[in-house]
């Protein structure tokens, strides 16, 4: 049963019109936010065939919602699933598009192709763009550098270039401007520009490579969504009068288009309500998501203001620790600019009695290392420091993460933490259970290509039986089994024994003909089965190896899913045969892929399932998510960099030209040619560079704080070289001095 | 009360409404309505029956309908063992009527239709090679950045081009005005319109090259009847002295020009039944027209209303109208339902897609097992049927011993395994053609192909004897060439069929002489059909290698030298456009084929509803689905702006997107429910194929009817 604290009931108690919510860290605003959509549905606010939007950031949250409002719902009684819907943007988007695809020119079956499919797609024709256009590289790349050095160095030419392209193509897409459009304004001001011709050139090409597959990527679908609602009155209206009520979650990371769409669904009258942290905003680099529309919104005439500033997730001690980051920020940061990068109010421990009262404060709580070390060195204290933590059986019911600013470290880590025999539980890309289901497919179908390769066969039987369950026993004996197939050479005689012979003697093993029998006869029989189907179009295969092997819903869904995807590719690749679809989905089992599943895991990630375990993941994906024990790493001057003389920034690359950030430079010339701002178009090289410098150091004050409020009783915060120049990061400098203090005086 | 049928040696149960039709004088002049299900065209192959029995000659009767599957119930009649001898029946579309006159008028109109060589022949285009010559006009175009602004698949922009110069054809109106009625009732932005007037470009660039060419089009087959030939006189004495009686069935799935010409032919028929379904006009996206067929109304002495159903229950009678008030109405429904009420009805929930199959499946096994259904009286209805869900529905159909047949008229050619091996098969036989297969695609043939031939073997024999590099004409080695270890792995069985199979492909190349449809049947009958080969008493294989034959002998009878192709390249540009997807051989597939068996129907809602045949129980797959209320062909065509009732100059508004849409639900599910004897399953679906979430009309609707239940039965949730 949720019982509101009383800021929470002021809250309950809308009835319409719009209102703005800054909640901060953990002070149950999904709960708040969901028992309001309940409570509107209870009092008859919507008619029959209205309901409440419910607008959030990530397919994690849809599930949450609409769990806690089916909660609500059936706890008064009644009917579940009726009267509310819970979308992302996207999702939302999906709709609108869906139901009306004749006002923004698409067929009815479009599809929908993923991050990777068309981060592919920029890729190839980017590398081609610079190929034949060597103008580019002689601009940017500075004259002293070996140019193969730059071509063949992680992150290098190609990965700058095809970044560039795919951030100009997104950002194009939210300001709704097509190719065309940004040509002729281009023209207009007579504007030439080596790398603003390449980007619209490169998405010009990239967009006709979409229609020829009736596809739309994720930013298409939000732009055609926005268009559709302009260009139809009556649409719109129909809309509005469906969703009466627009609740919005996350609305710091909203972006320009979504709040162009909700502020049209909403309309001048219609009620919104808003929720958000602006201290939470983490997305806005090289996007237009940005937290001035929340802070504006807030300041709106007409706009009722509320705020949520209780929170009863962290110990006193770590509350205090992130409201001194805010503090220091506002008043001491030396870069003026930035001092606003973080807002009040500061987080307030929940009052006695409050049903989530905060967690007591533990002796050395926090620890903050200041001495220098490299990467290598901050793992393997990482590693140490959690296996000891583990050791102690109290602690092994507790949740732990580790956080790093960008997903290769996090593998690193996640490996050093296998190494090292502890448990984890990883969210970089795909969840462990959808790689492990990518990754049976995959090794089925590398052998399905080669299908007298017992090598082939011995893998894809040993990446099967592992996916299961197995006592050590059982572990032995397929170890003992996968070896002897290894060897077997003429898998014929195993798979279709010529009559009078058994399949099993062909098996030259210890083992007694009937042990082989059960663990090998079933995956032999199925895999006759599967011989059979390979003249099957891929998708057809697919699902029928998914239905052969898995049983579980959410793994016969992915199946599903993946069959689909893999159907989409021969469509795109003509050319492909069962070795290349076995390759598309090692992307997703190595990890390489984003790839959502239907796992709980999935759509609904709780770390309190994971007890015991340590979960590794980026900053970015904890958001949302609160553990025991919070490890946060690399908080050094290049991943949290201040707009200091000596930061490094991740968009300057060292073969680029002094002081230059590409992606800015032409994302600044984009903006100003949507507001056809001329003055903006002078600015002189490196400008826009700087800027980017500004808005990227405040955003890592953010991200800082919100690593630091996933905390609930513990949190170690540590730094490392890098490449050997980095230092301590500013702000964690300035924490660490008034850590420092206060655990001296305590 | 049941009559008894009294023309015929032997008693039919008929009830006396239908029996007061069958035995109407032989000069009456009938309009016979009512809903799907009481018993119309039975009444209607009756009366055909009648009128031979009585002596009328078969040939002077035309049978008229929308589309050759609403014909099942008269030539079911005709095929019975106790018909009456006589000569038969024409039994006609309307398409197919135009088709057959110009056929004997060609001479006398072709210059005046305009065609450039009004003393060769003309040849007619199936909707296939219709795409197959827009597709050669219109890629230059495209190259030109044409339809830039759309996000469509390139075959589907053909077929929507087609639809609008057979939209023009059907409704009456000249192929130069499609743009301007499409703009004159566009609402969205103006710069979007320039698709409309590119596609109308197309639409005209196809026509001149029809005419230049003396080719037929669906379009140009009407137009050419309903301008050109109708109103000539010899023309018109030829219909009304060769047909003297009529039986128009489904008049409602007709189009305004069919009616047009029929309004016009029916005082000169000795005598005429015509018969609507109250409540259709499903094939309205392919322009029929139920307000057109209202003329009739007038135009007929005597009127029937058959109002007693013989299918649907009073409790699914109840059902049809609480969906559609909750469809249409938009307001909380509160009078259908009573504590005690049965419900002909159930709404299952399920996550994820595998679920809600392997759901189905159970159930339908169910209902066969202990229910007593026979498989014919089951549907499986969904708004799509994907490949993917088609072969999963199948896979476990066949895993329960479950008889099945799936209609899906878009299911493509090239996607057919035995298809595929023919193909490849080709490329080997005629390495000259320059079309290498893959590895794969060799061993997927093999293994097509050969009997008992598994996959290690067919692997095997592609990796060693499959050497294009080593000698391009001669691009499979004898099976002598693999030492003797191998081929004792291979097994001499399968070797020797390997070798008469590369024999006869080395052997047998096509010829400059020969047909490429001819040198599949050869290959079918002389090897692959054998005992020893993989297609030996394979029906389901043979029937798609029939389909493939006969997709290229239409596309080859198509295209002349003329066309630049010998006869020879005709067979290198099919394989090339088959596998492209323009070729689908969507018209060909025959309806007979598919539904002659005791078995579980699955199919597309609306091609359930072209069959006309009532079942037992109806399975709606994802009642969420957007599929069940969104207009087909988007964005490059309207129905209802391509339509007669269309005001002139009015603008297509939301408000009509959703009146139609609602209306067209209602039709459908309405249509559904009288063709439903006992129960329909509906399935909602928490993430549909792609893994969204969809909340669709039918699904509201049906919320909207469970709330009425749920609160007279005081349920407190669900």
């Amino acid at each position: 049963m949720f019982k509101p604290r009383l800021n929470q009931i002021e809250i309950l108690e809308y009835e319409k019109g719009k209102m703005g919510i800054s909640a901060v860290p953990g002070s149950g605003k999904t709960h708040t936010l969901s028992a309001l959509a309940a409570n509107l549905i209870l009092r008859e606010k919507i008619g029959n065939e209205q309901e409440i939007l419910i607008v959030t950031l990530v397919n994690s949250a849809v599930d949450n919602f609409s769990s806690r409002i089916a909660g609500f719902i059936r706890e008064a009684g009644l009917l579940e699933n009726v009267g509310y819907r819970v979308r992302t943007l996207h999702g939302l988007a999906h709709d609108i598009v869906r139901e009306r695809p004749d006002l923004v020119g698409v067929s009815n079956q479009f599809s929908i192709i993923d991050e990777t499919e068309s981060f592919r797609m920029i890729d190839q024709i980017s590398t081609e763009y610079s190929r034949v256009h060597s103008e580019v590289e002689d601009f940017l790349i500075k004259p002293d550098v070996d140019r193969n050095k730059a071509h063949r160095s992680r992150n290098g030419w190609n990965s700058l270039i095809t970044s560039l392209n795919q951030s100009f193509i997104n950002q194009a897409k939210d300001l709704d401007l097509e190719p065309d459009e940004i040509r002729l304004r281009m023209n207009k001001h007579q504007l030439k520009d080596i790398l603003l011709e390449m980007a619209v050139e490169v998405y010009a090409q990239y967009q006709r490579g979409l229609k020829y597959r009736n596809a739309l990527d994720f930013a298409d679908l939000i732009r055609l969504a926005y268009r559709a609602l302009i260009s139809d009155q009556q649409y719109l209206e129909r809309l509005r009068s469906r969703w009466p009520y627009i609740l919005e979650d996350e609305a710091q990371d909203s972006s320009r288009t979504q709040e162009q769409i909700l502020r049209l669904l909403t309309g001048p009258d219609g009620n919104w309500v808003r929720v958000g942290d602006p201290n939470q905003a983490i997305y806005e680099t090289f996007t237009t998501a940005n937290p001035k529309y929340l802070r504006s919104f807030l300041k709106e005439p007409g706009v009722t203001a509320r705020s949520l500033p209780h929170s009863g997730r962290s110990s006193r001690c770590i509350i205090n620790l992130a409201n001194s980051l805010v503090m220091w920020t506002r008043e001491n940061h030396p870069v003026h600019e930035l001092r606003s990068s973080l807002d009040l109010p500061l987080i307030l421990p929940t009052p006695p009695g409050d049903p989530q009262p905060n967690p007591p404060d533990l002796p050395n709580a926090i620890y903050i290392k200041y001495t220098k070390s490299t990467a290598d060195e901050e793992i393997r204290n990482v590693v140490s420091s959690i296996k000891r933590f583990l050791e102690k059986e109290e602690n092994q019911q507790k949740t732990i993460a580790v956080l790093c600013p960008i997903g290769l470290h996090g593998e690193k880590v996640a490996q050093a933490l296998q190494n090292a025999g502890v448990e984890i539980v990883e969210m970089l890309k795909s969840t462990q259970t959808t790689r492990t289901t990518a990754r049976v497919l995959e090794k089925i179908l590398l052998y399905l290509a080669n299908p007298s390769d017992p090598k082939n066969f011995a893998q894809a039987f040993s990446t099967y039986k592992n996916s299961l369950e197995h006592n050590d026993e059982e572990k032995q004996l397929l170890q003992s089994i996968t070896s002897t197939i290894r060897k077997c050479r003429n898998l014929e005689d195993l798979f279709y024994p010529a009559l009078g012979s058994t399949w099993q003697t062909c098996i030259e093993s210890s083992l007694r003909a009937d042990q082989i029998t059960e663990l090998l006869g079933d995956f032999r029989e199925k895999c006759i089965r599967w011989h059979q189907a390979t003249i099957l179009p891929i998708d057809q295969l697919v699902l029928t190896i998914t239905n052969d092997l898995f049983t579980n819903p959410a793994d016969l869904a992915l199946g599903y899913k993946l069959a689909l995807l893999l159907e989409f590719s021969a469509e795109l690749h003509p050319e492909y045969e069962l070795a290349d679809f076995a390759m598309e989905l090692s992307d997703i089992s190595g990890n390489a892929r984003k790839f959502s599943g239907f796992s709980d895991e999935d759509t609904r990630f709780d770390p309190d399932m994971h007890k015991g375990k340590v979960f590794v993941s980026t900053f970015h994906k904890a958001k949302g998510l609160e553990w025991d024990r919070v490890y946060l790493l690399s908080v050094n001057n290049y991943d949290f960099p201040s707009a200091q003389s000596d930061d490094k920034y991740i968009g300057e690359k060292w073969f680029i030209r002094e002081n230059f950030d590409p992606q800015a430079e032409v994302l600044s010339k984009l903006d100003s040619l949507s507001k056809n701002d001329i003055s903006q178009l002078l600015l002189p090289p490196g400008e826009a560079t700087l800027k980017a410098r500004l808005e990227y150091s405040a955003e890592r004050l953010r991200l800082l704080f919100v690593g630091i409020t996933r905390a609930r009783e513990s949190l170690m915060i540590s730094w490392n070289t890098g490449k050997g120049e980095s230092r301590i990061a500013l702000p964690l400098e300035s924490l660490y001095t008034i850590w420092k203090g206060t655990h001296e005086t305590a | 009360m049941n009559a008894k049928y009294t023309y015929s040696s032997e008693k039919f149960d008929l009830t006396t409404e239908q029996d007061s039709v069958i035995n109407s004088s032989l000069n009456a002049c009938m309009l016979l309505s009512g809903e799907a299900g009481t018993g119309k065209s039975t009444a209607g192959a009756f009366r055909l029956r009648c009128l031979i029995e009585q002596g009328v000659p078969g040939d002077s009767i035309l049978i008229l309908v929308p589309q050759r599957s609403l014909a099942a119930p008269y030539f079911t009649q005709i095929q019975s063992h106790d018909f009456p001898s006589s000569s038969m029946p024409s039994i006609l579309t309307f398409g197919g009527l135009a088709q057959r006159m110009i056929s004997l008028f060609w001479p006398i109109i072709a210059k005046n239709a305009g065609f450039s060589f009004p003393n060769k022949p003309c040849r007619f285009l199936t909707l296939e090679t219709a795409q197959y010559y827009l597709a050669t006009i219109f890629d230059p175009l495209l190259q030109q950045g044409y339809f830039d602004s759309l996000t469509i698949d390139p075959n589907r922009l053909y077929s929507q081009i087609i639809d609008n110069l057979n939209k023009s054809a059907v409704v009456g109106f000249p192929p130069s005005e499609i743009s301007r009625r499409l703009t004159q009732a566009w609402a969205g932005k103006p710069s979007q319109t320039v698709i409309y007037q590119q596609g109308q470009e197309c639409a005209l660039l196809f026509r001149d090259y029809c005419l230049k060419n003396n080719l037929l089009d669906f379009s140009l087959q009407l137009s050419v009847f309903v301008d050109n030939l109708w109103p000539s006189l010899v023309c018109k004495e030829y219909l009304q002295q060769t047909y003297r009686h009529l039986i128009y069935d489904n008049i409602e799935e007709d189009i305004p020009v069919a009616h047009d010409v029929i309004e016009e032919w029916l005082p000169k028929f000795d005598s005429a039944l015509l018969i609507q379904d109250t409540g259709g006009g499903y094939r309205s996206f392919l322009g029929a027209d139920p307000q057109s067929s209202q003329r009739f109304f007038n135009l007929c002495s005597n009127k029937l209303i058959f109002s007693n159903s013989q299918v649907k229950t009073s409790e699914l009678d109840t059902l049809e109208s609480a969906l559609g008030e909750s469809l249409l109405e938009h307001k909380l429904i509160n009078q259908y339902y009573s504590r005690n009420s049965v419900l002909p009805f159930s709404v299952l929930s399920f996550r994820f897609y595998p679920e809600v199959l392997d759901w189905v499946v159970r159930e339908i096994q169910e209902l066969i097992d202990k229910e007593l259904a026979e498989p014919f009286e089951i549907a499986v209805l969904t708004p799509f049927l994907s490949d993917a869900l088609r072969f999963s529905f199948s896979a476990r159909f066949s895993e329960a011993d479950i008889p099945f047949s799936t209609y899906r008229p878009s299911r493509s050619l090239s996607d057919e395994p035995a298809v595929q091996t023919i193909l490849t098969l080709a490329k080997l036989a005629n390495p000259g053609w320059g079309l290498k297969p893959t590895q794969q695609e060799v061993r997927s043939a093999f293994l097509g192909s050969i009997a008992n031939c598994d996959l290690i073997r067919a692997d095997l024999l592609s990796r060693m004897l499959y050497r294009p590099s080593d000698d391009p004409a001669k691009p499979l080695k004898s099976f002598d060439n693999v030492n003797h270890e191998m081929q004792s792995r291979i097994t001499f069985t399968i070797g020797e069929k390997f070798e008469s199979l590369r024999v006869w492909l080395f052997e047998n190349s096509i010829k400059n002489t020969e047909f490429f449809d001819h040198w599949i049947s050869r290959l079918f009958g002389e090897i692959l059909s054998q005992p020893g080969f993989a297609l030996h008493n394979d029906f389901d294989s043979a029937n798609a290698v029939s389909r493939l034959i006969e997709s290229h002998r239409k596309f080859r009878q198509v295209l002349q030298p003329t066309d630049g192709l010998q006869i020879t390249g005709s067979a290198q540009e099919y394989i090339r456009v088959l596998e492209q997807g323009i070729l689908a051989a969507q018209s060909l597939t025959t309806w007979n084929e598919q539904t002659n068996t005791n078995a579980v129907f699955l199919s597309p809602a609306f091609s359930f509803l072209m069959t006309n045949r009532p079942v037992k129980y109806q399975f709606w797959i994802d009642i969420g689905s957007q599929g069940w209320w969104s207009r087909l062909d988007q964005p490059l065509t309207q129905p209802f702006v391509l339509n007669r009732n269309w005001p002139d100059g009015k603008i297509w508004t939301d408000f009509d997107e959703v009146y139609n849409n609602q209306h067209t639900l209602a039709r459908i599910t309405a249509g559904l429910i009288r063709r439903c004897r006992s129960h329909i399953f509906m399935c909602t679906l928490g993430y549909n194929e792609q893994g969204m979430e969809e909340r669709g009309a039918l699904l509201m609707a049906m919320q909207n009817i469970l709330r009425q239940v749920n609160f007279v039965r005081e349920v407190p949730h669900v």
